[in-house]
């Protein structure tokens, strides 16, 4: 199935990948990031999957419900009409709730339509069949603490072997049928009416809606930033406020190739992106919880940071290969991060950056972030010119990145803003100032081209980095005739139609990749801030386009064929995509946010 | 045993128990803080979340000294040993279930394995043995609930 072909529904805990044939390919549970009960999509014959389709040829359409993330599937066979309406169902006051709780409504909408469906969960990443048992004549796949039960109602005959429960029956023309896999984890199952089922429905396409009624955008291409918004908000982990970086693990960036890693934990790197996002939206709660979060998970090892931590704040894993197949033979199949104990001194420009737009936002800063955000400021001082992995995460040698600089320079720039406003301390603003002018120095004299008549992507190369534009979005303070020079190179070496690469040269790893999106989306930004507002609108017509069918973004895309790659959905395709319309929207050109 | 006697240990003991947990969060060792994890129950203003939990966390203090007292007065017992034991077990009732699993559900502000969207929390649940809050955190916990325990069993003995 190409990734292309995959929905994505949540509830704000947990993800699962829905595809177009009906199969539900992927759900960790009861996280996010937990270990999955199906990951059909990294191996077809040992991950587990929910199948559930027509028995005969179909053809298929999709949409989310207006509002929602609620995904409609409608199946047309020569016979009939039958529609699945599918939900991670959201915690209500109504009943007693599962822990966690996937619906599957079946709907017949005209003539009759055979179906069948087919649960076969495999817990921990595929690594186990479960022990299946009866509970009140629902079989319930059990692995140690935890507990799947399938409760159908009207879906024919249940039959269950082998780690597999199955069944098919006929849906006619205004009939209905539910499947239910509520789920428990170190706790005893609930095991629901189908009326609370019905109404925990209702309430969650309510809450949806509701969610989704309150944002604040009405410019252009309104339609793809709401989707994005809704998309973004199933990658905020409600427990805690953090924002994953998508939504699986190891789908790969080439086929068949080994760049495949996880983003189930949450980047500083995104963090600044989506603070913006949230206030630009209008989620003060999000924006709110979001960056207690970012100051609590990073306490600590403060004053250094880590390139990204668990949703739950904890240390993230080691990373480790999984003995699954890969998405279409793309292996190794990765679980954790090893770029977690990587040095990124970019991710000190976006902690500072983000913690001046919630200044910003509240007006105020708590004592205690205060004196941190300062810290921080002091930290990048002492470390701005040592080498580092970059945004990009490269494996090869630490190099001096350009970009890395760049964010070295915003660390600095807002911390001294926020020194003048009397909202950190201000002891050390002198030295910040000196520091900002070093990194200046460098930047301009190392990290420029004047044959290329561009900044590179890092100190004394010839190689181009997309990256290298969020310096102008952050506000960077480059001659704008070299700002707007390496836009243009960017457009002209990296960019192929809408897609534009990240960099070009080496990084480490074997193999190549797609278009990244998000860099398609920063280049529209950048074109419209550095005053080509027709071109830029011209290219986000062509990015927004780029969706799969119900608007959402993985990772890259093959320029080839426009085949997703990459995990999805993806954090930092959505908040680019959000980033580049409000800031047309609000007409900005040049001015840094 | 007397009443003043276990006020007086109940008062030291958290004091001691306070500041081993700030020194250890000081020195990165965890992310936990009880007095900011109870005063934002009742508020979301950083500081008076703090100023507030201290005193909440302070009146907790007495509160758990006289269950302890009324324990001693049961086996008519008391001392510094016995306490430190009974300040390993509320140690570990602490970071299994007390912080970990009833905290969440009774806090408006915390995380808890029920959250879901649209709702959104302002703080991360602690995670069985408190670990979301960093490795060392049940180890920090555990011995500063035994200093706690220690110091309430040795004043009530002293207070004989």
């Amino acid at each position: 199935m190409p990734l292309r072909d995959y929905a994505v529904i949540g509830d704000g805990r947990t993800v699962a990948l829905i595809a177009a044939d009906g199969s539900v390919d992927w759900l960790g549970l009861p996280d996010l990031d937990a270990p999955t009960v199906f990951a059909g999509v990294l191996d077809a014959s040992r991950g587990g999957r929910f199948q559930l389709e027509p028995e005969e040829p179909y053809q298929v359409t999709r949409r989310y419900l207006p509002g929602t993330n609620v995904l409609e599937t409608t199946f047309r066979t020569e016979r009939g009409t039958a529609r699945v309406t599918d939900a991670l169902s959201l915690d209500d006051d109504l009943a007693l709730t599962p822990v966690r709780e996937l619906q599957r409504q079946l709907d017949g909408v005209s003539g009759t339509v055979p179906m069948r469906w087919s649960v076969q969960p495999r817990y921990g990443y595929g690594s186990r069949a479960p022990r299946m048992e009866w509970r009140r004549g629902v079989p319930v796949a059990i692995d140690g603490a935890d507990a799947l039960a399938v409760c159908g109602w009207d879906v024919g005959p249940v039959e269950c072997r082998d780690g597999e429960v199955a069944g098919r029956f006929d849906l006619r023309e205004g009939t209905d049928a539910l499947i239910a896999l509520p789920f428990a984890h170190q706790e005893p199952l609930v095991l629901p009416a189908r009326s609370e089922c019905e109404a925990r429905m209702e309430h969650t396409c309510q809450a949806w809606r509701r969610w989704a009624g309150s944002r604040e955008y009405t410019g252009p291409w309104r339609e793809a930033v709401s989707r994005s918004a809704l998309a973004l908000k199933l990658l905020v982990f409600a427990q805690s406020g953090a924002v994953a970086a998508a939504g699986t693990c190891s789908l790969p960036e080439f086929i068949p190739g080994e760049r495949n890693w996880d983003y189930r934990f949450s980047w500083i790197r995104d963090s600044a992106f989506a603070l913006d996002a949230f206030l630009r939206l209008g989620c003060p709660a999000e924006a709110h919880a979001y960056f207690w979060w970012l100051m609590h998970a990073s306490q600590l090892t403060h004053p250094r940071l880590r390139v990204l931590y668990r949703l739950d704040g904890g240390t993230p894993a080691r990373e480790r290969v999984l003995p699954l197949a890969g998405y279409r033979g793309s292996a190794p199949v990765r679980t954790g991060n090893a770029a977690a104990e990587q040095v990124q001194l970019d991710t000190y420009g976006e902690l500072l950056h983000t913690g001046w737009l919630y200044a910003g936002a509240t007006g105020r800063l708590d004592t205690d972030v205060a004196r941190r955000l300062a810290e921080l400021a002091d930290f990048v001082c002492a470390e701005w010119q040592r080498p580092d992995s970059g945004i990009w995460e490269v494996r090869s040698t630490p190099v001096h990145f350009t970009q890395s600089k760049m964010m070295c320079w915003v660390a600095l720039d807002r911390a001294i803003d926020l020194a003048r406003r009397r909202l950190i301390p201000d002891r050390h603003t002198p030295r910040w100032r000196a520091a900002r002018l070093e990194i200046h120095r460098f930047i301009e004299n190392q990290c420029f081209s004047e044959r290329g008549a561009c900044y590179v992507r890092s100190a004394g190369s010839e190689d181009l980095d997309a990256a290298v534009l969020l310096g102008l979005l952050y506000g960077y303070d480059g001659a704008p005739s070299r700002l707007r020079s390496t836009v243009d190179a960017i457009d002209r070496t990296l960019r192929d139609g809408p897609y534009v690469a990240r960099y070009s040269g080496e990084d480490g790893v074997r193999g190549s990749e797609g278009a990244f999106v998000a860099c398609s989306f920063w280049l529209a930004e950048s074109l419209a801030r550095t005053g080509r507002v027709e071109r830029a609108a011209t290219l986000m017509d062509d990015l927004v386009a780029l969706a799969n069918d119900v608007g959402l973004y993985s990772e890259e895309i093959d320029p080839a064929d426009g085949a997703f790659l990459g995990n999805l959905p993806q954090a930092l395709s959505h908040l680019a995509l959000i980033s580049a319309a409000t800031a047309m929207d609000a007409g900005l050109s040049g001015a840094a946010r | 045993m007397n009443p003043a006697g276990i006020a007086a240990g109940g008062f030291i003991g958290t004091l001691v128990l306070t500041t081993a947990l700030r020194a250890a969060s000081a020195l990165s060792l965890t992310r936990m803080d009880l007095p900011f994890l109870l005063g934002t129950a009742v508020t979301v203003d950083r500081t008076r979340a703090k100023a507030l939990g201290y005193l909440m966390h302070f009146a907790n203090g007495q509160i758990f000294a006289f269950v302890y007292y009324a324990v001693f007065l049961a086996i008519h017992h008391a001392g510094w040993w016995l306490g430190a034991l009974f300040g390993l077990v509320h140690g570990l009732f602490a970071v299994t279930a007390l912080v970990n699993t009833l905290l969440p559900l009774v806090h408006p502000r915390m995380g808890s394995p029920l959250t879901s969207a649209p709702d959104v929390a302002l703080l991360e649940p602690p995670g069985f043995l408190m670990l979301n809050y960093g490795p060392s955190t049940p180890i920090v916990s555990v011995s500063a609930h035994i200093a706690y325990g220690a110091l309430i069993g040795g004043f009530a003995s002293l207070a004989g």
